[in-house]
C-alpha cells in the first residue's frame, strides 16, 4: 500500500499551542464531532540509518521514515564493503557509526510523520503524534500539526477524520519538551497506542515515560539486543502493561503451519512422541525462536528442565508429563541475503518417536524455502515418515504488520504471547547465569 | 460435525478480528430464538474470547422481568451448555440486562432509549448499538419506526438493525417492508440474517471456486450438465404449525436458504473480497434466474404434503394430524423446482432444488454433475461410466466428494466409479461454530458480508412470483401430492427428472 498525504501542509505551531489548537479544529458548527472514535497511535520513528544516508548524500531525500528497497539496498551494500557480519541488523549502532563519520549535509527535507501508510490510515486512527529526533543534538523542537480525511472505497455517509502532530528535534529536546506536552494531547475514553518503530536499545528514558505512562505498547524484539528486549517484555508483564510485539506477529505463519499439520485427528498422537526439535534462525538474535519453541512446549504442557550454550547453539531441554524428555536446538545459520528482520526462524524440525524402527517414527519439517528444508532432511531424516511443507515468508512492512495487529488486537496482551514471554524469560535466565 | 480431542498448538490461534465495543439488544428476548441460538451463540464467542471487555446485552420482552430474573432465565435454559463453564458464565452475566418494552409502545421504546444510555456508560460501550429483532415479522415495521423516532438509528455508524426471516411474503411485501425498513435506517445498517450463510461449508463455496485454479473453468454450461441443491429434514411440523401453516416449505426454506445456496454456488467472481462486491455478484445471478417454465410453472415444480408413516414401533402422524394444522391443509411440506439462470455461464443448465420435512436423512447438499465423455471409449462395469459429480455437503458430515472413473482391477479395460473425499473432521477435527456464532460477530464487526441485501431479497422473491401466484389463484394447477413420511418425497418430484433424464441423488 502507499502512503497517503494529508491534504493541507502541515502547519508549524509553538509547541504548547498545539493542544487548544486540536481543540478548536474538532469542535464544528452543527455541534457533530466529526473525529474519528477509535484509537491514538504515538510513533517513534527515529530512522536514524535513513538520516544518516540521506545527509551521507548516498541517498536521496526527502526523509520519509519509511524503510524503502533504496534504504535496505544502501544498507547491506555498506555492510558488504566493510566487512560486517551479512546478518548485521539494520538499525545497529555499527552500521549508524560508519555512516556517522561521512556526515556533512544538514539541509534537508524531513517528512516523517507527515503522511503514513494507507494500510493504518484505513483504520482511521483519530491520533497520530510522531516523535521524529534528529540525529544531530543541537536541534530545538519544532512541532507541526494538520488535519486529515482519508479517502475510503467504502461508501460512508460522514467523513471519519483525524489529526496528525509531529515533535522534531534533539532526543534532548523531545524529552524535555515533547514529552511535556504529549500528555496534554491524549484523547480521554480511546485507547492509546505507542509503537516503538525503532532499536528497543535507544533512548530507553523515553521509551521507559510511555510504558509506565500505560500506552499500550507495540515494539519488535528483531530489534535491539535480547536482553533487553526480555527485560522489556518481562516487566510489561508483571506491571500488566498490554503489550504487542511485531515479532511475535511474523511468527503467525509459522504457528499455523505447524498447528496445520496436526489438524487431521489421525495426526495428534505424534505430538506425544516428541522427541527433538531444531530451530533454525537467521543471524544471532535468537527471540524469536525462543517465542516459537516456548509456545510449543506451553501448549504441550512441557516443563523447562535446563538451557545451555554450546558454541553458537542454544540447546534447552524439557519434560514431559510421563517423564521423557525433549531435546530442543536453535541454531544460527549463514544466510547470503538476510531479511531485514533480525533473527526469523527459517526453519523448524520435530521428530515424533513413537519406535525404535525409525520407518514408523515421523520427521515433520517446515522450511521457509525447498533448501532450507533439503538441509533438514539431512541425517538420515528420510528413514522416518516425512512430513515437509514451506513457510514462504512474505515479510510485509512494518507498517502493514502494525496495521494488523491493531485490527486483531483486544488491547491487552494476546495469553499465548504472555505464556510464551514467561517460558522465553525463564529460559533466558538460565542461559545468563 | 463431531468434536474430537482438540488440537493443542491450535488453541487461540483462531483469533482474528475483535468485536469493537458494543451494547446488543435483542427484541423477542423472553422467546425461543434467544435461549436456544443467540445467548449460546454469544457465551461462545466470550468463551472464545472474542468479546471485548466494553460489552452489553440488553434482552428486552413484554415480560416484566428484572435484570436477576433475566439471567436466571438463560442460567436455568443454558445449564447443560454451561455446566463445565461456571465461572465463565458467572464472567459473562455481567454483560446481561433486561428491560421490559412492547415494541409497538413508543413511551417505552424512549424508556429503552434512556436505559442504554445509562448501560452504555456503564459498560463504556462507545455508542455502539446493534438492534436484534428477534420477534414476529408484523413487528418489524412498528419496531424500525420506533426506534427511528427515538432517535436510537441516527447514527449510521454505530447503529444497526439485524432482521430475522421471514423477508416478506411474496415479492411485494418484500418490497413494502425493505421500503419501510429503509426509510428508518440506511441499507448498510440493515443486517438480514440467513443462517444457512452462517454455515462453514456455504462460504466454503466460495473459497471452494475462487481460491482454486481448477474448478472455475470447468464451472460453467460447457462441462456441468445439471446442479442439485437439497435440503432436508428427517423432523415434521414439530410445534411450529402455527407459522408452517402461513409459510410452507416454499416461503420456509426454498425463498431463503436454498436460494442463497444457489447463488453462492452460481454467482459469478468478485472483484474482489469485498461485501458489496460478493453481494452485487449474488443479487446479480439471481435477477437472472427463472423458474425453468414460468408461463407453465406448474410443469417445473412439484409440491408435496407428508403423510403418516414410520414403523409400529414408531409410528409417524401425517402432516394433518400434526396439533395446529388443518385437516384439510393444503401447506406444502415438501418442494422441488427447476430453474435456468439467462446468462453466459448457465445458459441451458438446470438447477433443481428441493427441500422437504419428514425425509429419510437431515442434510444440506449440492451436487454438480458433469456432461458425459463425447466417446465412450472403455467399457464399464456398469452400464454406462457414471457421470463425474461433486457433491457438496452442507451438513451433516461437512466436506465434499469428488466422482471419477479408474481402471477397474484385472484384465481388460473396464471402468468404475470411486469416489475422492474431503471431510471437515478428519481434515481439522474440530467443530466449526454454530452460523449465529459467525454471524452474530459479523453484525455487532459491521461486516455484511454474509447478510441478504434488499436487492437480493427482492430478487429470490421474484423468481418465485409465478409459483406463489398460482398457489394462490389456482391451486388445483400445483396440487399437493402426498408422500409417505421418511421417504423422499413424492413420486411426481422424480418424474421432474425424469422427463430430463436426470435422477435425483440418493444421498
Amino acid at each position: 500500500m502507499k502512503p497517503q498525504l494529508t491534504l493541507q501542509t502541515p502547519l508549524e505551531l509553538p509547541a504548547h499551542e498545539i493542544p487548544n489548537y486540536l481543540k478548536k479544529l474538532w469542535i464544528s458548527k452543527d455541534e457533530l464531532d466529526s473525529g474519528a472514535n477509535t484509537f491514538s497511535l504515538i510513533v517513534w520513528q527515529p530512522s536514524w540509518l535513513e538520516q544518516c544516508f540521506v545527509k551521507s548524500k548516498l541517498i536521496n531525500g526527502p526523509i520519509t521514515g519509511y524503510l524503502t528497497e533504496e534504504i535496505i539496498t544502501a544498507a547491506k551494500k555498506l555492510i558488504l564493503e566493510n566487512g560486517l557480519p551479512l546478518a548485521t541488523p539494520l538499525q545497529s549502532r555499527e552500521l549508524i557509526d560508519l555512516l556517522n563519520k561521512n556526515i556533512f549535509d544538514d539541509s534537508f527535507e524531513d517528512l516523517r510523520g507527515q503522511f503514513f501508510e494507507s494500510s493504518i490510515s484505513t483504520l482511521n486512527p483519530r491520533r497520530i503524534i510522531t516523535l521524529a529526533p534528529t540525529i544531530q543534538d543541537k536541534h530545538d523542537i519544532k512541532t507541526f500539526v494538520s488535519a486529515y480525511c482519508p479517502l475510503s472505497d467504502e461508501i460512508r455517509d460522514q467523513t471519519i477524520c483525524g489529526d496528525l502532530v509531529v515533535f522534531r528535534g534533539s532526543i534532548r529536546s523531545i524529552v524535555t519538551e515533547g514529552l511535556k506536552i504529549i500528555e496534554k494531547l491524549s484523547i480521554d475514553d480511546l485507547p492509546s497506542w505507542l509503537w516503538w518503530n525503532g532499536s528497543l536499545d535507544d533512548s530507553p528514558e523515553i521509551f521507559d515515560y510511555f510504558s509506565k505512562e500505560g500506552k499500550r505498547l507495540i515494539i519488535d524484539t528483531a530489534n535491539g539486543s535480547s536482553e533487553r528486549c526480555i527485560d522489556i517484555l518481562t516487566k510489561a508483564l508483571k506491571s500488566k502493561r498490554a503489550i504487542n510485539d511485531l515479532n511475535w506477529v511474523r511468527l503467525k505463519s509459522w504457528r499455523e503451519s505447524l498447528a496445520m499439520i496436526f489438524d487431521p485427528p489421525s495426526r495428534r498422537n505424534l505430538l506425544e512422541h516428541i522427541t527433538q526439535i531444531d530451530v533454525d534462525i537467521e543471524g544471532d538474535n535468537m527471540v524469536q525462536a525462543l517465542f516459537l519453541i516456548s509456545w510449543i512446549s506451553d501448549k504441550l504442557n512441557w516443563q523447562l528442565v535446563e538451557a545451555k550454550k554450546e558454541n553458537e547453539i542454544t540447546l534447552i531441554k524439557f519434560k514431559r508429563d510421563n517423564g521423557d524428555y525433549i531435546l530442543t536446538s536453535i541454531n544460527p545459520m549463514p544466510i547470503g541475503n538476510p531479511s531485514i528482520h533480525s533473527g526469523q526462524v527459517i526453519g523448524l524440525r520435530l521428530i515424533s518417536k513413537v519406535s525404535k524402527d525409525p520407518k514408523k517414527n515421523t520427521c515433520i519439517i517446515l522450511g521457509s524455502e525447498s533448501a532450507e528444508c533439503m538441509r533438514l532432511e539431512a541425517g538420515g531424516m528420510a528413514d522416518m515418515h516425512l512430513i515437509e511443507e514451506v513457510v514462504p515468508s512474505f515479510l510485509m512492512s512494518s507498517e502493514a504488520d502494525v496495521s494488523k495487529l491493531l485490527a486483531s488486537s483486544r488491547g491487552d496482551t494476546s495469553p499465548l504471547f504472555e505464556n510464551s514471554i514467561n517460558i522465553t524469560s525463564k529460559i533466558f535466565k538460565i542461559l545468563k547465569f | 460435525m463431531q468434536s474430537s480431542i482438540s488440537n493443542p498448538l491450535r488453541l487461540g490461534l483462531r483469533q482474528e478480528r475483535v468485536i469493537p465495543p458494543q451494547c446488543l439488544v435483542i427484541f423477542g428476548a423472553s422467546g425461543d430464538l434467544t435461549h436456544r441460538k443467540l445467548i449460546p451463540a454469544l457465551f461462545e464467542l466470550f468463551l472464545q474470547r472474542r468479546l471485548p471487555s466494553e460489552f452489553a446485552i440488553v434482552g428486552c420482552a413484554r415480560r416484566p422481568w428484572s435484570d436477576e430474573e433475566f439471567k436466571e432465565k438463560m442460567r436455568l435454559k443454558l445449564c447443560d451448555k454451561i455446566s463445565s463453564h461456571e465461572q465463565e458464565w458467572t464472567k459473562f452475566t455481567e454483560f446481561l440486562f433486561y428491560e421490559p418494552v412492547d415494541l409497538q409502545e413508543e413511551s417505552h421504546v424512549k424508556r429503552l432509549s434512556q436505559r442504554l444510555i445509562e448501560i452504555d456508560r456503564l459498560k463504556a460501550t462507545h455508542g455502539n448499538k446493534t438492534f436484534y429483532l428477534s420477534v414476529s415479522p408484523n413487528f418489524y415495521e412498528g419496531g424500525c419506526k420506533s426506534l427511528k423516532n427515538v432517535g436510537l438509528l441516527d447514527d449510521p455508524i454505530k447503529s444497526r438493525i439485524v432482521i430475522e426471516k421471514p423477508f416478506g411474503r411474496d415479492y411485494s411485501s418484500a418490497r413494502k417492508l425493505n421500503k419501510i425498513v429503509q426509510s428508518c435506517a440506511n441499507e448498510s445498517q440493515i443486517y438480514r440474517i440467513d443462517h444457512y450463510l452462517g454455515k462453514e461449508t456455504v462460504q466454503n463455496i466460495l473459497v471452494l471456486r475462487f481460491a482454486n485454479t481448477i474448478f472455475e473453468p470447468i464451472w460453467n454450461r460447457n462441462y456441468i450438465s445439471n446442479i442439485q441443491i437439497t435440503s432436508s429434514e428427517t423432523v415434521g411440523v414439530e410445534d411450529r404449525a402455527g407459522y408452517y401453516e402461513t409459510s410452507g416449505a416454499l416461503r420456509d426454506m426454498l425463498q431463503n436458504h436454498l436460494t442463497q445456496m444457489l447463488a453462492v454456488i452460481a454467482m459469478e467472481p468478485p472483484g474482489k473480497f469485498d461485501p458489496e462486491a460478493i453481494r452485487n455478484e449474488k443479487a446479480k445471478v439471481l435477477q437472472a434466474s427463472k423458474l425453468a417454465n414460468e408461463i407453465e410453472p406448474w410443469n417445473c415444480c412439484i409440491r408435496g404434503q407428508y403423510e403418516e408413516g414410520g414403523n409400529y414401533d414408531n409410528p409417524l402422524k401425517g402432516y394433518r394430524d400434526e396439533n395446529g394444522v388443518g385437516k384439510n391443509s393444503t401447506t406444502e411440506t415438501y418442494i422441488a423446482t427447476k430453474i435456468f439462470i439467462d446468462n453466459w455461464r448457465w445458459q441451458g443448465v438446470p438447477f433443481y432444488l428441493r427441500t422437504g420435512k419428514r425425509l429419510p436423512k437431515r442434510l444440506g447438499e449440492i451436487v454438480l454433475t458433469f456432461k458425459d465423455v463425447p466417446v465412450h471409449l472403455f467399457e464399464s462395469t456398469i452400464i454406462n461410466p457414471a457421470p463425474n459429480q461433486l457433491i457438496i455437503r452442507i451438513q451433516p458430515d461437512e466436506g465434499a466428494t469428488f466422482k471419477f472413473e479408474v481402471k477397474s482391477p484385472g484384465s481388460g479395460m473396464r471402468s468404475r466409479p470411486v469416489e475422492m473425499e474431503f471431510s471437515y473432521d478428519e481434515s481439522f477435527g474440530e467443530p466449526s461454530d454454530e452460523g449465529y456464532v459467525r454471524l452474530l460477530a459479523d453484525s455487532m464487526l459491521g461486516d455484511p458480508t454474509l447478510f441478504t441485501r434488499s436487492d437480493e431479497v427482492e430478487a429470490a422473491w421474484k423468481l418465485y412470483t409465478p409459483l406463489i401466484e398460482l398457489m394462490e389463484n389456482a391451486p388445483w394447477k400445483l396440487p399437493v401430492h402426498k408422500y409417505e413420511s421418511m421417504t423422499w418425497g413424492p413420486p411426481e418430484s422424480d418424474q421432474l427428472l425424469a422427463k430430463d433424464n436426470i435422477f435425483w441423488r440418493r444421498p
